[in-house]
């Protein structure tokens, strides 16, 4: 390692726009040589618009890069990879078809024929000395997400990467393999990679970084600050912003400041006596593209119970909700909602059963961006009405601009397009159609995902409200923290199957350990 | 026997080329429905140019180039004009069937079929009874291996299968996915041409209008039963050949016992069938053209 602390890379005035939103607004930076450094911020904030900007997939509209003493023209990914700098995106970039020593040979130099077994002799060893363990000729699509994105760091370092950013790895990793994971990037510090980390957990970046900058809403707040010198509450602070901080309500602080141990408890009044309004026995499916079929699952949600599901993403949870909403078909067991069996009878008798769905992707299933919101918010409840029954579109307008009103939605008429909306607006029409009064047992799947801080807050302030009115809630979310936040109890799901079941206090590490199959 | 082995090798040839293109396309992303398209201007333009310039060399060049332009335009509407691939494709076609009758009616001023003084080159005689095969049938393997190659075997074919499956990842190693279409929809354009030209010189020396009768659709089905791999596609061709094959022999057989549409049904029917196999046994590339790429945040 060289003694060298001039600066990796420096950054004046950046500016990005996509159309007409402004993106990054006059980031400058400097970060040192031989570091790992943090980038931090909300959804929004900029963060991964900065790092393409870095490896070149985002031209700048204005500013000025220079990496290593060097000017780097802005926008062009061979120039930023040729100048040492290399990207690790969020998750799954790779081609899944392709084979490990195919996705190496793919970003690497030197053109020519080469032959299956000469292309795995000559990645195997690189993979090896970066302590990747896997097979070179496995497919990515075979590999479990952790070595995936073992091989994605191996792609990025098979040239002599200088700078190496990882764009929100943690995201799809169990807290075993976060830690995993930063054990690596500790080890490319020592070989002399400079490594940048995009995160959004405070509690990683404490755990991890040298240094850390905070962005929000496209500018540069503060940065790098050296991680030695700043607490969590004061980071949580810089990256919400003092005003939005003041506002927080402290229980729903509570999960973006915490350090790992846990000692957050509420008492809640026991639903255990309490009528069950989901009941699933032994409900098996098939497997099929979204992840692995559901094996013998057992679950009882009762009423007035918010009941969080754990898991790295894939291990079937999509299933259990495609399952309960009568979008898999069930191979075997059966479903009862509200206490009357369901198995085999179609999504609208379950609706009607009171079951509501908060989908997974909320711009896919929960909303037709093309429609109208009115019809967004009227398209379930019509579903009980008969097929050729008049409808008034006046009425439903009425009813529709009321409801929103009364959710707070941000919008200017209810004819307007369901894509008009921003993020947590769009998710407050679903809830706002969700959430109703007749509503018994309510999956939400990923409800805060990709949402700010104010909007995750509201999110969660709605599902206690409808815990409050005596609904079962299913709560879906690959956010730890907040699963432990709100749920009454934390079921954890592995390869499509319940393998534990925890009750608060929450031990984050046997969680974990459940998580990955450590734990049987 | 042997001359089942070269009406196989007659029809074959031509929707293995034909196939071989909408493998390269397919693999870089687009579904290339184009194809028939493509193929009829490239027979048309063979037989027009042997009859204009009375070299068969020439031809062909010009059948290439009619081709490749073809495919630039498509590329073009595509990538450029954002047009849905499969609506573009059957423009393509359109375009192809259209555009081919019109040039045979302004130069020849008439509808029917035109016949050139001589056809490709053929194998020689010193083959037997193969040597009735034009050159193109007996380049055809090495054609096939070398599109294996560059897709599978060099750092080319893995950024253009890249580009078609995962264009992030692609774009992400510095590769351009738009220009990696362009250049597979090129290639793509010199192979629909030697299926034309084979089509079309390759044993008949003719050009009617229609003459592909839906071979560039079957080439497309060869490279989805193929899972767009170059052999398998190759395979799936072969395949559909021989069922034709069988189909004029079983008519020749039982011509006065079984309908006679029934029989000449038969190839498209095996194709049918061929794909819903195919999708039975998964495996392979599957281009992905997913919407919102560059998402950001």
């Amino acid at each position: 390692m060289t003694e060298d602390r001039s600066p990796i890379f420096q950054c004046r005035d950046v500016t990005v726009r996509y159309g007409h939103i402004v993106a990054l607004s006059d980031v400058g930076a400097v970060f040192e040589r031989g570091m790992i450094h943090a980038v931090v911020g909300q959804n929004g904030a900029g963060k991964t618009t900065f790092a393409r900007v870095l490896a070149g997939l985002v031209r700048p509209a204005s500013g000025e890069l220079e990496i290593d003493g060097r000017p780097l023209p802005g926008g062009n990914v061979n120039d930023a990879r040729k100048a040492g700098v290399e990207l690790v995106h969020q998750s799954f970039a790779l081609p899944p078809s392709f084979s490990v020593a195919e996705a190496m040979q793919f970003g690497a130099d030197g053109g020519g024929m080469f032959t299956k077994g000469g292309l795995e002799k000559r990645w195997q060893p690189h993979l090896d000395a970066l302590d990747v363990r896997v097979q070179a000729k496995q497919r990515i699509r075979d590999l479990p997400v952790e070595t995936q994105q073992g091989v994605e760091i191996a792609r990025a370092l098979v040239s002599e990467a200088k700078l190496l950013i990882l764009d929100e790895p943690t995201a799809v990793l169990s807290p075993e393999g976060a830690e995993k994971l930063f054990e690596r990037v500790r080890r490319l510090k020592e070989r002399g990679v400079t490594v940048i980390l995009i995160l959004h957990k405070i509690r990683e970046v404490l755990a991890i970084a040298d240094t850390v900058t905070v962005l929000r809403g496209g500018r540069l707040v503060d940065g790098p600050l050296p991680c030695a010198e700043i607490d969590a509450n004061r980071l949580a602070e810089l990256i919400i912003g003092p005003a939005a901080a003041r506002n927080l309500k402290s229980e729903d602080k509570a999960p973006l400041t915490r350090a790992a141990a846990l000692t957050h408890v509420e008492a809640r009044e026991t639903a255990s006596s309490r009528a069950p309004v989901l009941d699933m026995r032994d409900v098996s499916t098939r497997p099929d593209l979204e992840g692995p079929a559901l094996d013998k699952v057992n679950l009882a949600i009762r009423s007035g119970e918010i009941v969080g599901v754990a898991g790295v993403e894939g291990n079937g949870q999509r299933t259990l909700v495609r399952a309960i909403s009568a979008l898999s078909d069930i191979v075997e067991g059966q479903i009862a909602i509200n206490g009357g069996d369901v198995t085999n009878v179609p999504l609208v008798s379950r609706r009607t059963a009171g079951l509501r769905v908060i989908p997974f992707e909320r711009n896919v299933e929960g909303l037709s961006l093309t429609s109208s919101l009115w019809e967004n918010w009227s398209a379930c409840g019509l579903l009980q009405t008969k097929l050729l029954s008049a409808i008034k579109p006046s009425q439903i307008r009425k009813h529709c601009d009321a409801a929103l009103k009364q959710w707070d939605v941000r919008y200017s008429n209810v004819g307007q397009r369901a894509g008009s909306l921003s993020g947590g607006n769009a998710q407050k029409v679903i809830l706002s159609r969700e959430m109703d009064e007749d509503a018994r047992l309510i999956l939400a799947a990923q409800p805060t995902r990709g949402l700010d801080i104010g909007a995750t807050s509201f999110v969660w302030d709605s599902m206690r409200k409808a815990r409050g009115r005596g609904c079962g809630l299913l709560f879906i979310s690959s956010d730890l923290d907040e699963i432990f936040d709100i749920s009454d109890r934390v079921i954890v799901m592995l390869s499509g199957r319940i393998v534990a079941e925890f009750h608060p206090p929450y031990d984050i590490a046997a969680v974990g350990a459940a998580m990955t199959g450590v734990l049987r | 026997m042997e001359d089942i082995v070269i009406a196989i090798f007659r029809s074959g040839t031509p929707l293995i080329y034909v196939a071989l293109a909408g493998v390269i396309a397919q693999r870089a992303g687009i579904w290339h429905l184009g194809l028939e398209g493509l193929m009829i201007a490239g027979a048309c333009a063979t037989i027009l140019g042997i009859v204009l310039t009375h070299s068969i060399w020439i031809a062909l060049l010009g059948a290439i180039i009619i081709c490749v332009l073809g495919s630039v335009l498509f590329w073009f509407v595509v990538e450029k004009l954002k047009a849905n691939q499969i609506i573009a494709g059957l423009g393509l076609t359109g375009l192809g069937l259209g555009g081919t009758a019109l040039a045979v009616q302004s130069i020849f001023g008439t509808q029917a079929a035109v016949s050139a003084p001589f056809g490709l080159p053929r194998i020689g005689s010193a083959f037997g009874a193969f040597g009735s095969l034009s050159i193109l049938v007996s380049i055809m393997p090495i054609v096939v291996l070398a599109v294996w190659m560059m897709l599978r075997r060099t750092r080319f074919g893995l950024r253009l299968s890249a580009s078609g499956e995962h264009p992030f990842a692609a774009r992400g190693v510095g590769v351009n996915p738009s220009v990696m279409r362009l250049v597979a929809l090129m290639l793509g354009g010199v192979l629909c041409a030697l299926a034309g030209a084979e089509l079309a010189a390759g044993s008949l020396q003719i050009f009617a209008q229609n003459m592909t009768a839906g071979r560039g659709f079957m080439g497309f089905a060869a490279v989805i039963f193929g899972a767009s791999h170059p052999i398998g596609a190759t395979f799936a061709a072969l395949f559909f050949a021989l069922v034709g094959a069988l189909g004029i022999r079983a008519q020749l057989m039982f011509g006065d016992r079984i309908p006679h549409d029934l029989l000449l049904a038969l190839p498209y029917i095996a194709t049918v069938l061929g794909v819903w196999f195919s999708t039975q046994l998964r495996g392979g590339t599957k281009a992905n053209n997913s919407f919102g790429e560059l998402r950001d945040q």
